[in-house]
């Protein structure tokens, strides 16, 4: 007996599904329009969300190629006043990385100051690096070229490289003798001369104004810091899955040193805060969409219904069951959403395709830049963005057809036949 | 906010040090043709623990207006000079004390006293075209350029040395070079700061030379930028007295604050 109502409900469930095709087909302009308004619907979800993650990545990179690192280690007092009293002995931090092991791909140490630079008519206040140049010359010039004469060549450099904008606030030139001037640990001034020796440009202007290249060893020298650094970088294998080097290090270091190793979304909080706000700003943006959409859905499934009153009545009065009068209703928006959601996607796909070598937005570069992006945007297709947006579609979009489908299936078949048309 | 990095024989030291070197000026006039480093190493070595006491006027003179202080000064050798506004009255009190490399600043108005940091070394001192770089500096100006002589002309009676000063690759001064004009009595007529290009940027001049306090001095000078016409600032001296006994707390943080 369970057998056949079984097999009855399965023939009626294949009978249903091909009553709820034709009559999507029965007006196909209708039926056509909205899955042109469920595909864009999608095809937006989809591509600005590819777009946003795009823009994430872009500013995360580069925010962990400029702290660098993927953790930064500095003394405990370090980043509230950074002066050269808080320093580390590069040969501590040099035996507490090697016991950290294989976590750490990759690791430097720098001297970074506050420091002022002055020409014949300006002087500027800015940060001094001194840094490895074999070691960082990579990192430095992953988002910045070199203008004119050479990058540091060896860790005894005498020369200094700054940025072109501020080579030309100190009216200086490539080739010309500048002086540094900053404090010693005994808060005494320090000061020397020194050749420009090179002039870079940054992909963020800014930082050319904020930063100067010296080797570390002559800086050392002058500051009068033998052996000692102000910043570690150090580069797992993945910036996002620091558990294993953060924990690593935070066992060597923290217990018998003191020093304070950071992932680099506490070393700076804004980068930490974008992906988070980023992961529920796509979420709210999909659902905003989808709410636009879900009445232009529910109002094409009302009118299907209503068209159709009579036509649910006579079912009804032949002995259908209003579950499956509900049934083909509901099977009828599955499909519009199912073909809504296949084109969209694939118009999604092709969009981000096309656009994968990177879009120029160098027109807004300057507001870009505060927010610490490049001027090409590559959009960046997630998976689980893809997943969320198809399974809200049709989560909300069933929901939303639900109302129209209970109504039909609670004619009274009587009233519902002699309804005037 | 323009800096000039200068060496020790500049600025307000330049002008204590002309003070200073000038009445000693008979006891070691060298040979007829003496090299540049001696000239000024024997103008440093007679300035050497010299102390001096003097009253002057700053006048700051720019294109749209004109300001003039009154100050006193006390110097002691090369490396302490404690220098006091007496006027005017919203500004008195005011001092900045020099002790070798290390500076102070004072400000009665909040009763505080500031170490000047390296980061306000290239500011104007009191809005004059000093730095407080050219008042502080008291490092070796011997070691740290390549002096040469390049001429010496009979002038108005004296014998003018015209010594070209380059600093070292390594020296913490910007100028390409330095052109010292230095009268056989150790009077320092001119200084000259060139940039690296061969312009001439600013001139330290002495526009008056008479004797007081027993020694011939360079009374009125002025310093000028020539990249900015009507940019000038000029000191007097009213009154120097040399050789006077100082008592030891003179170039003290505690006579910085409180003058007894």
């Amino acid at each position: 007996m369970s057998a056949l109502t079984k097999q009855a409900s399965g023939a009626g469930l294949a009978s249903l599904s091909v009553m709820a095709w034709r009559n999507l087909w029965r007006n196909y302009r209708r039926t056509g329009i909205m899955i042109m308004a469920i595909s864009i619907g999608v095809w937006a979800m989809i591509f600005m969300s590819a777009l946003m993650r795009g823009m994430v990545e872009d500013i995360l990179q580069r925010g962990v190629q400029q702290l660098p690192g993927h953790v930064q280690l500095h003394h405990p007092d370090y980043p509230d006043d950074p002066s050269v009293v808080n320093s580390l002995p590069e040969n501590v931090v040099q035996a507490g990385i090697a016991e950290a092991g294989e976590a750490v791909s990759r690791w430097y140490a720098r001297i970074k100051v506050p420091a002022i630079i002055a020409s014949e008519r300006e002087s500027r206040g800015l940060v001094l690096l001194g840094v490895d140049p074999l070691a960082e010359h990579a990192d430095i010039f992953a988002n910045a070229q070199l203008l004119e004469g050479e990058f540091l060549n060896d860790p005894e450099d005498q020369g200094i490289v700054i940025g072109e904008r501020l080579s030309d606030r100190l009216e200086t030139r490539l080739g010309k003798r500048v002086v540094v001037m900053s404090q010693n640990p005994q808060n005494d001034i320090v000061e020397r001369g020194l050749r420009v020796s090179g002039i870079y440009q940054a992909e963020f202007r800014g930082q050319e104004e904020r930063y100067a290249y010296m080797s570390k060893n002559t800086l050392q020298s002058l500051l009068e810091i033998d052996g000692q650094v102000s910043e570690v970088a150090i580069f797992g294998q993945d910036y996002r899955d620091l558990s294993e080097l953060l924990s690593g290090l935070q066992s060597t270091f923290d217990s018998n040193t003191g020093m304070k190793p950071e992932a680099w979304n506490e070393v700076n909080p804004y980068l930490g805060g974008a992906v988070r706000l980023m992961d529920g700003f796509v979420l709210f943006f999909i659902v905003i969409i989808f709410l636009a959409l879900s009445f232009g859905l529910a109002n094409t499934l009302v009118m299907a219904v209503f068209e159709r009153v009579r036509e649910i009545g006579l079912m009804l009065a032949l002995g259908m069951r209003p579950g499956m009068v509900l049934g083909q209703i509901m099977i009828e928006s599955v499909y519009l959403l199912g073909l809504g959601l296949a084109l969209g996607n694939l118009l999604a796909w092709l969009s981000v395709v096309s656009i994968a070598d990177g879009v120029d937005i160098s027109a807004v570069a300057e507001g870009l830049e505060m927010a610490g992006m490049g001027t090409v945007l590559y959009p960046l297709m997630l998976s689980k963005d893809v997943i969320s947006a198809n399974v809200i579609v049709i989560v909300m979009g069933a929901i939303v057809s639900f109302m129209p489908a209970w109504h039909a299936a609670h004619y009274d078949p009587i009233r519902a036949l002699t309804k005037p048309t | 906010m323009c800096i000039e990095i200068v060496n020790k024989l500049s600025g307000i030291r330049m002008l204590f040090a002309a003070i200073a070197l000038l009445g000693a000026s008979g006891t070691s006039v060298a040979s007829e043709n003496p090299d540049a480093n001696q000239i000024l190493r024997s103008a440093i070595d007679n300035w050497r623990g010299i102390t001096s006491v003097s009253e002057m006027t700053m006048t700051i003179n720019r294109p749209t207006w004109q300001r003039a202080m009154s100050l006193k000064a006390w110097t002691q050798g090369d490396k302490f000079s404690l220098v006091r506004l007496t006027a005017p009255v919203k500004d008195a009190g005011a001092s900045t004390l020099i002790n070798d490399k290390q500076m102070w600043s004072y400000a009665p108005k909040i009763n505080r006293i500031i170490k000047i940091p390296a980061s306000m070394m290239g500011q104007s001192w009191m809005g004059s075209d000093f730095s407080n770089k050219d008042i502080g500096r008291s490092t070796e100006i011997l070691e740290q350029y390549n002096h040469t002589l390049l001429r010496s002309v009979q002038s108005e009676g004296h014998q003018v040395h015209t010594i070209v000063s380059i600093p070292h690759e390594d020296s913490p001064v910007v100028w390409g070079k330095e052109v010292l004009m230095i009268r056989d009595d150790y009077v320092i007529l001119e200084h000259q700061y060139w940039d690296q290009d061969g312009v001439l940027v600013k001139r330290l001049k002495t526009m008056e030379v008479s004797e007081m306090g027993g020694r011939i001095i360079a009374r009125r000078v002025r310093m000028s930028k020539l990249e900015e016409p009507e940019h000038w600032t000029e000191v007097l001296h009213h009154y120097v007295e040399f050789d006077v006994a100082l008592p030891p707390h003179t170039f003290t943080l505690s006579n910085l604050r409180n003058p007894r």
